[in-house]
């Protein structure tokens, strides 16, 4: 990641804008405890009391940083009950990086919130068959696969 | 001047920019080696 993708000025610009980023070494034994990190790059989304909320362990592109870090704020924006806030970042996502896997939790995610602030259980529906119709091959599409035994 | 990320190592004091800005935190945790 500090080769290609963290020197990339999209990716500067877009943690400068969405996030207070911080560096730990693996040699912090106690930070490494806390958060239970065993294989590096380790990627983390916490709020402001250091609770986590997204995880994700590996390597990234620039654009699929963007991409997947959108979604991961999205993330965070919904367990804090941030519903409208969560509801545009995941519509970003998907105007911003419709192919990617990070659309595809978007779309998901997108639907739960939805869920969470209309009560409506139609705004699942319409997330799997969203879902079924551009990532008929995503894990994210056979998580949403329940849904689809809910009426239109 | 090219744009570059402000990383700190501080959690703690993430945390208490977190708050006031509303913002999450992003943590990498990496091996220099």
């Amino acid at each position: 990641l500090g080769a290609v993708t963290y020197p990339d000025e999209r990716v500067a610009r877009f943690i400068d804008l969405n996030f207070i980023p911080v560096q730990i070494q693996t040699s912090n034994a106690e930070m490494v405890s806390r958060y239970t990190v065993s294989w590096t790059p380790t990627l983390l989304v916490l709020d402001a009391d250091g609770k986590e909320h997204y995880r994700t362990v590996g390597f990234f592109t620039p654009e699929d940083l963007i991409a997947t870090f959108m979604t991961g704020k999205g993330r965070w924006y919904m367990d804090t009950e941030q519903y409208p806030e969560a509801q545009g970042m995941f519509e970003e996502v998907q105007a911003a990086y419709p192919g990617s896997e990070a659309a595809a939790e978007a779309i998901f995610f997108h639907g739960v919130t939805r869920y969470k602030m209309t009560h409506n259980a139609k705004s699942l529906r319409e997330a799997y068959d969203t879902l079924a119709a551009k990532f008929p091959n995503s894990m994210w599409t056979k998580q949403a696969a329940h849904y689809r035994l809910i009426n239109k | 001047m090219s744009l570059k990320i402000c990383w700190i190592d501080d959690l703690a004091k993430a945390q208490e920019t977190a708050k006031r800005t509303n913002r999450p935190i992003l943590l990498d945790f990496y091996n220099p080696n």
